[in-house]
């Protein structure tokens, strides 16, 4: 005797109607933790490993920065004249031990003008060697 | 006089594909955008106008305006401490590896060179190279 199931097949529904809520919550939430703003710098080169001591020819440009006033070689200059100056040496050009420029600053310096010098010297090609006093 | 009955249902919006342009747009700002780790510690950004754009994936150090250092968005206790945490995270990078070593410094402006000068001879003595951060200023504003 033959018996004939019939399987009642019931059509399988996902519930979507909350799909798109739950995907725009996630993208709220995406805007709201991220940034996808460049971010602006430069690397300096530093030199690396323990202090050493630097010869300073008469040709090394020396930077001093101190109570709001910047020099170069002793001369006193604006950061566009410093720029100006240090283009002229053409320091990308030159070997590395020829690129060193010699900051020196007053321990009172703020991070701005101090920055702003690291900047300048290194888009012109130098090479920062910081002066440091011996304690 | 008779009048034509209005046939037309109600306006429906065609919404059926609205999940697929949200998660679009969901895997849109995953690929495209960093999370922000460093949100809660305050500091303002130094200004120049020669600066250029730099990679965002390296580590980075962060001085607030207390000068409090962070690695990572962490909280370190001094120059020292960021030193060997530094070099334990750089001590299998290739020396010759510039973007590899590269460590993002942010400092605020207002911090003296006493206060930023030692973390910045930590990050070049575990062997980093100093990315310094900032604004970038246009000819304009100035």
């Amino acid at each position: 005797m033959a018996f004939s199931i019939t399987k009642r097949k019931r059509a399988v529904d996902i519930p979507l109607d909350s799909f798109s809520d739950i995907a725009f919550l996630l993208i709220i939430f995406f805007i709201l933790t991220t940034s996808i703003q460049k971010m602006t710098g430069f690397q300096t080169e530093l030199p690396a490993g323990e202090k050493s001591e630097v010869k300073q020819t008469e040709k090394t440009p020396t930077v001093n920065i101190g109570a709001g006033r910047l020099l170069l070689n002793e001369k006193s200059v604006s950061l566009e004249q410093l720029a100006a100056e240090l283009q002229a040496l053409q320091l990308g050009t030159k070997a590395d031990d020829q690129r060193v420029v010699l900051l020196d600053s007053a321990p009172d310096v703020e991070y701005q003008l101090y920055f702003e010098v690291m900047a300048v010297i290194t888009a012109s090609g130098g090479v920062i060697g910081i002066l440091t006093e011996d304690k | 006089m008779k009048l034509r009955r209005n046939r037309k249902g109600p306006i429906t919006m065609p919404i059926v594909s609205m999940g697929d342009i949200a998660f679009l747009m969901i895997i849109f700002f995953m690929v495209c955008s960093n999370f922000v780790k460093e949100s809660q510690i305050e500091y303002k950004s130094p200004t120049s106008l020669n600066l250029a754009s730099v990679e965002s994936s390296s580590p980075s150090v962060a001085m607030d305006k207390e000068g409090k250092i962070y690695l990572e968005g962490k909280p370190v206790a001094s120059a020292d401490a960021l030193k060997a945490d530094l070099e334990k995270r750089l001590k299998e990078k290739d020396p010759k590896d510039v973007k590899g070593r590269s460590v993002l410094f942010k400092c605020d402006l207002r911090l003296a060179r006493d206060d930023f000068q030692p973390v910045m001879e930590a990050i070049v003595g575990a062997g980093g190279i100093v990315v310094a951060v900032g604004d970038l200023l246009k000819p304009s504003d100035n």
